[in-house]
């Protein structure tokens, strides 16, 4: 069995205690209360499990898939693997299976040309088949138990549903309005229902039109029913895969990563986003809990809760004015500013609100929280400035403390930073920090550049490192320190045009927000007078306001008119608002309750719309999913590479890049063979898919990440694994962004952030880099889809060396290696061609040419492998047409670049598909293809080269797009294949 | 993304506008007629799952040369989609999986075999690789059944075949009905596709086997005819065709080509059909839950 298997989760079930999920061949265990794992087995070999049904007596539990299935009883007593037992080895039926029931000791089976095949449990025969007249392909089916029979109902794909009783030749009913492949089916004839999804994107709710006094199992009844469709429901931005019919509503979830909970009549109760924009391709429920498999590899577990359940509202009402601003405090009261010159407090317990005057002579308006959220300064633009606290105790009152006008011309911003400085931008860029301790005092003055509009939307304050981060409406952030008028340093343009929404500082790092979408995080080391830009993250949403706690793991912002709770861990909204947007007045923030004697962390929401204050509060139990397995790519994995940090062999890194264009660092636990924890550590979107990534050790305990792919796309980030306490913690900083010249829209965009040294057509595709490391020099290769060869050099600053057009097709793979004492590069195409080009003095080629081809295939080189030895080279390369061959390359009278062909070796016998990956490891060969196939061969140079079939594996990770290898020990071998998914598996040496 | 980046993007679909073919599929099977002379001396084709039509134009063209006579040709379209009609192609709306469809087929022959059956039928894919691996081979395994019926012996069928994981037992089932079985991946086909073809020559079904269109043709199972792991028993030969100067469909080509002076941006031969579901987008758009 793999040590490790994520792929796309195909079941999911509740059973009793336990959730069961479908992860390629095996069933994974997990405790339904504690989210925990309990165990694994394989089930199906060499199979997904696409379902599990439960036998009524709830002993025995049926998994099937594809054409197979089995039963497996779950022993409560035994723990680990022995938890699970298989009763018998998978049968093989002669179709597709697409619905399974228990009716007895028989099991009823549904395949995909609609035919009802029943067996014999316990002798595992085949009892009696039914076809029916319509029998071309389904792609799903349900059966319903009658008294008498079967019910079929089975959906087409032509956008029909056809219910007949098993057997019957004339169909009960057809089902017609979709228009496109029925993807699920779900009945609940006790409740008159039966949902369809479809392709279509939509959700149906069929009904009879009456209901007739019959038992909804009996033949009579559904020979008496004329079933309408109630209900056409969207909710899915794509193909609805899956639904179910809980008690009381419906769930459909789709490729849209989207899971819609709509009640009996169709009303939208709740729409949310989970697995990472992945597919989802299962979904079961029970009680009040709903459980998810998906296309990043994850299983998660939903509250199946809706608005009702967890959030309370209520409209504040304020008998003076119309309100202007609100603010939510550290006792969750409501500061508001009206049109009318009060600023007034309204305490949540009591209903009780009080006014207090403020004399203000402008309307324009300034109003800040200190980050305790205890600290309200208020001043309008002439200066009329007041500071009122939150008592902490006894009666909530707030205390006018500062009531003051201040001389500073006219005031056009004003931030806390922190809980003791207030920072107030003027004309002309004129800032001065006000401290506060029982009086104000002036603290220091700064100077804000020159800019369109100049005035600050964010400030923080780091005392420790005696530092002010200023956010101003250009978009810039400022670092200034005392002392000094002018910034110390700025970064341009970091958040777009309006200006970062929330600075916050801690341990060395600035994290700022903006209404771009994204976070950004620099590191600053006051010592060594140090900043830098470290990376981002994008976001979901495109105008990112603040965090909400103090773990900086809720973070709110807006979508259009809906106010967004994103989850930064689990990378999942949590709550969606539609509030009506950011530019009205509103506040949140998080905060812990207590609700008859139980603390409960809950969302608190302010916000005015149509002059009424609405003040709402999300129990973020309800609310907040929880991952059985975390989730990652969503897509494909291109590009994989295994990193093993020297600080803690407990866990291995797994930097990744795929079709869904992010590139990823993960880290698994491998302290539990049987249960490794995988979880993404940092994710990074590229512009387009990446296709290729390779890993530069730095010292100590660090990685340059070279990353490439489509939208000719080159980046580099420096990656540090710090130990701190018994985590390692991965702390990146982006290097190298891209360099494509990019759209029109974008070139046009701020320079700033990117290197454009290079020019050439954006639809390029960067195919494969290598990578040599010559002193401090980097020279990246990479190969391109326009069929150049493209050489750059990175040491600070990232720089186009040369380029060759020698090939006239696409470049598939670069790969370097040492022979001789020179660096080698190897490159390969979609022709069949590997071209060597010796890498020496690279500054002075203009015309570089390779000094030996070989003319491998007609077709694609997918996979290409080196070894040097005794002076000679083993070429290993696979293709697009199945075929391994090996050349074995000696020099001419040790010559270099004379190197001739001495013998080949080839076959295509292993493989039915594309190789995508091959590795040489001392006297081992390795590939895999698509067909998801591992195979070991043992190579040698006796009478020329030769190769030897040692064993083949099957991996449960569909469309492989290559390996890794892990470790290599005396008698295994361990790899990684990754494609859509990962599955790591140990294959022995000395097998055969 | 300007209307010329799909042109930048894929040589193929850039030519096929150039060119006037419906879809860039055409190339693909010129390119495999290239290698292996699958026209010659056809007058009577089959082209399954047709539209938009291209293969059937490519069809119409070189068959058209074979012919003394221009009404000695025949070709039969069939598709679930409707298809812009062409001259010369019967053409026939229908699933290839249904019987109904099949005996339409034959009796458009008038009891004359056909000397070319071709497919390029495509599920819409799920994303599940076994799945789509599946679908698709039914599809090929209902061409195939069709074959049987209208193909002469020693004809031709040509299929697209996915190369999943279960793939060599497919290559096991054609074995019995034609002597020579090649895969073939034409230049036009992307490297990282699964997608190629199977070129089946020579038919010749088992003595005594007998076309049955009720029962659907079913796929072997490992254990009958190969095993699970291990070397292939089932070998294929494979081939990439299109010839060497045939463009290449992963490479990024300039806009203007080599040999070329001027580039001029070409509408699409046969404007896509649109969506069934073209509605229900704009429906989804409107969509927001009212939150109390
Ligand atoms: C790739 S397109 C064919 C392109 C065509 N060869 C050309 O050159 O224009 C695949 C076609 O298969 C059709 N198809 C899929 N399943 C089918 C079925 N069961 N019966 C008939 N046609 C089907 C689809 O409607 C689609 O038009």
């Amino acid at each position: 069995m793999p040590l490790m298997t994520r792929t796309d989760v195909t079941a999911v079930k509740f059973f009793d205690n336990y959730v069961l999920a479908g992860i390629g061949s095996q069933v994974n265990v997990f405790d339904k209360n504690s989210g925990s794992f309990l165990c694994k087995k394989e089930v199906l070999t060499g199979q997904k499990i696409y379902g599990f049904v439960i036998s009524k007596c709830r002993q025995r539990i049926l998994v099937f898939g594809g054409k197979k299935f089995t039963v497996v009883k779950v022993k409560v007593e035994c723990l680990d693997t022995d938890m699970l037992e298989r009763c018998f080895e998978p049968v093989v039926c002669n179709d597709w299976l697409l619905s399974c029931l228990w009716c007895g000791d028989t099991i009823a089976l549904l395949t995909a040309h609609n035919v009802v095949q029943k067996w014999d449990v316990s002798s595992q025969t085949l009892v009696s088949e039914h076809a029916s007249k319509d029998n071309s392909i389904l792609y799903s089916g349900l059966l319903v138990p009658l008294c008498e029979d079967v019910l079929v109902m089975a959906g087409t794909v032509f956008s029909e549903s056809i219910i007949h009783k098993c057997g019957d030749k004339v169909p009960l009913h057809r089902l017609r309005g979709h228009k496109g492949v029925i993807f699920s089916i779900s009945c609940e004839p006790d409740k008159n229902l039966i949902v369809t999804t479809s392709d279509d994107r939509s959700v149906r709710i069929w009904s009879p039109k009456t209901i007739p006094m019959l038992p909804s199992n009996s033949l009579d009844y559904w020979q008496n029913i004329d079933i309408v469709c109630k209900y056409e429901l969207y909710g899915h931005q794509a193909r609805v895969m899956r639904n179910c019919i809980t008690n009381s509503y419906v769930v459909s979830v789709g490729e849209d990563s989207v899971i819609c909970i709509w009640d009996f009549e169709g009303k939208l109760l709740k729409k949310n986003t989970a697995h990472q924009n992945g597919c989802i391709w299962a979904v079961d429920y029970s009680d009040n809990l709903l459980v998810t498999g998906g296309g990043d590899s994850g299983v998660i577990l939903h509250p199946l809760a809706t608005n009702k359940h967890y959030c309370e509202s209520q409209i504040i009402n304020i008998d003076v004015g119309m309100p202007k601003r609100v603010l939510l405090t550290a006792r969750r009261n409501v500061v508001i500013l009206n049109d009318e010159d009060d600023l007034m407090y309204y305490i949540i317990d009591s209903k009780k609100t009080t006014a207090y005057k403020l004399s203000h002579e402008s309307t324009y308006k300034l109003l800040s929280l200190s980050s305790c959220k205890q600290m309200v300064a208020v001043a309008d633009m002439n200066g009329k400035f007041d500071v009122f606290a939150e008592s902490c105790k006894n009666e909530p009152v707030l205390v006018n403390l500062i009531d003051t006008k201040l001389h500073l011309g006219k005031i056009l911003s004003m931030h806390w930073a922190g809980n003791r400085h207030l920072v107030l931008c003027s004309e002309d860029g004129n800032i001065n920090v006000l401290a506060y301790n029982n009086n104000t005092e002036l603290y220091a003055s700064f100077s804000l550049p020159a800019c369109k509009e100049r005035w600050l939307t964010s400030a923080a304050v780091d005392m420790k490192a005696n530092i002010f981060v200023l956010g101003d409406r250009c978009g810039n952030i400022n670092v200034y320190v005392k002392g000094k008028r002018d910034p110390i340093k700025t970064f341009i343009k970091v958040h777009g045009r309006y200006g970062p929404t929330s600075i916050t500082i801690k341990n060395n790092h600035v994290v700022t927000t903006g209404r771009d979408g994204a976070i950004k995080y620099f590191h600053v080391d006051s010592i060594s007078n140090q900043f830098n830009y470290m990376n981002r993250k994008d976001l979901e949403f495109p105008w990112v306001e603040k965090f909400l706690d103090k773990d900086d793991n809720l973070i709110c912002g807006f979508q259009e008119r809906v106010f967004v709770v994103y989850n930064m861990r689990d990378s999942c909204k949590v709550l969606e608002v539609a509030c009506g947007g950011g530019h009205r007045s509103w506040d949140a923030q998080r905060c812990i309750i207590k609700t008859k004697d139980k603390f409960e962390p809950i969302i608190q929401l302010v916000y005015v719309k149509n002059s009424d204050i609405n003040l709402q509060t999300y129990f973020l139990n309800k609310l907040m999913s929880r991952n059985l397995i975390k989730g990652s790519h969503s897509k494909e994995i291109n590009c994989l590479k295994v990193y093993k940090d020297s600080q803690d062999n407990t866990k291995s890194f797994y930097i990744s890049g795929g079709e869904d264009t992010t590139l990823r660092i993960s880290s698994a636990d491998i302290r539990h063979d049987m249960n490794i924890t995988f979880r993404d550590e940092v994710v990074f979107k590229h512009l387009s898919s990446v296709r290729t990534l390779k890993l530069v050790p730095t010292i100590p305990n660090g990685l340059l990440v070279i990353s490439g792919g489509g939208r000719a796309q080159i980046n580099i980030k420096n990656v540090q694994f710090i130990k701190n306490a018994d985590e390692i913690e991965v702390e990146s900083q982006e290097l190298v962004e891209y360099l494509v010249k990019g759209t029109d829209k974008e070139r046009k965009g701020n320079q700033s952030w990117k290197n454009c040294t290079v020019d050439f057509d954006p639809e390029t595709r960067i195919m494969d880099i290598d990578v040599i490391k010559d002193n401090e020099d980097l020279f990246i290769f990479a190969g391109c889809s326009d069929a150049v060869l493209r050489i750059f050099s990175f040491n600070n600053t990232f720089k186009t060396i040369t380029e060759s057009k020698y090939h006239k097709t696409c470049i598939l793979k670069t790969h370097c290696f040492r022979f001789l004492d020179k660096d080698i590069l190897a490159t390969a195409t979609t022709r069949g061609n590997v071209a060597f080009w010796l890498i020496d003095d690279l500054h002075s080629k203009d015309n570089w040419e390779p000094f030996f081809i070989v003319k491998t295939r007609e077709s694609g080189v997918n996979s290409i492998a080196t070894k040097v030895f005794d002076n000679n080279i083993l070429l290993a390369t696979g293709g697009d047409d199945n075929s391994i061959l090996l050349h074995f390359l000696k020099p001419n009278q040790g010559e270099l670049t004379s190197l001739a062909i001495e013998s080949t070796w080839s076959s295509s016998n292993y493989h039915s598909s594309q190789i995508t990956g091959i590795l040489i490891v001392e006297d081992l060969l390795l590939s895999t293809s698509i067909d998801q196939r591992i195979t070991l061969f043992k190579w040698n140079i006796e009478n020329g080269i030769d190769c030897e079939y040692k064993t083949q594996m099957y991996s449960n990770v569909a469309d492989i797009q290559g390996m890794d290898v892990l470790d290599v020990s005396s008698d295994s071998i361990k790899v990684c294949v990754f494609g859509k998914g990962l599955e790591v598996v140990s294959i022995p040496k000395h097998s055969n | 993304m300007g209307k010329t980046s799909k042109d930048k993007r894929d040589i193929y679909y850039r030519l096929a506008k150039e060119e006037g073919w419906r879809a860039r599929s055409a190339f693909k099977l010129l390119q495999i007629n290239e290698e292996h002379n699958i026209f010659e001396g056809v007058l009577r084709a089959v082209d399954l799952c047709a539209a938009p039509g291209s293969w059937s134009q490519v069809l119409t063209k070189s068959l058209r040369q074979n012919a003394a006579n221009v009404d000695d040709v025949k070709i039969v379209a069939v598709d679930l989609q409707a298809m812009a009609a062409l001259p010369g192609v019967k053409q026939i709306q229908g699933d290839i999986t249904k019987v109904s469809t099949a005996n339409e087929i034959i009796q458009e022959f008038k009891g004359l075999k056909a000397d070319l059956v071709v497919c390029d039928g495509a599920p819409d894919v799920t994303g599940l690789h076994d799945i789509d691996e599946y679908v698709q081979s039914q599809l090929l395994l209902a061409a195939l059944n069709i074959t049987t019926h209208v193909l002469k012996v020693g004809g031709v069928f040509v299929a697209k075949i996915f190369r999943g994981k279960d793939v060599s037992l497919l290559y096991s089932q054609l074995k019995q009905f034609f002597e020579y079985v090649t895969v073939t991946k034409p230049k036009s086909s992307r490297n990282s596709s699964i997608e190629a073809f199977v070129v089946c020559q020579n038919y010749s079904p088992p003595s005594g086997y007998i076309p049955n269109m009720v029962n659907p043709l079913l796929d072997h199972k490992y254990c009958d005819f190969n095993q699970f792991t291990g070397p292939n028993r089932f070998i294929v030969p494979f081939n990439a065709c299109g010839d060497l100067s045939a463009y290449d469909s992963d490479t990024s080509y300039p806009l203007i080509l080599e040999g070329q002076t001027m580039y001029e941006y070409k509408e699409p031969v046969q404007e896509p059909i649109n969506p069934p579901y073209k509605d229900i987008i704009d429906k989804t758009k409107k969509l927001q839950i009212k939150n109390s």
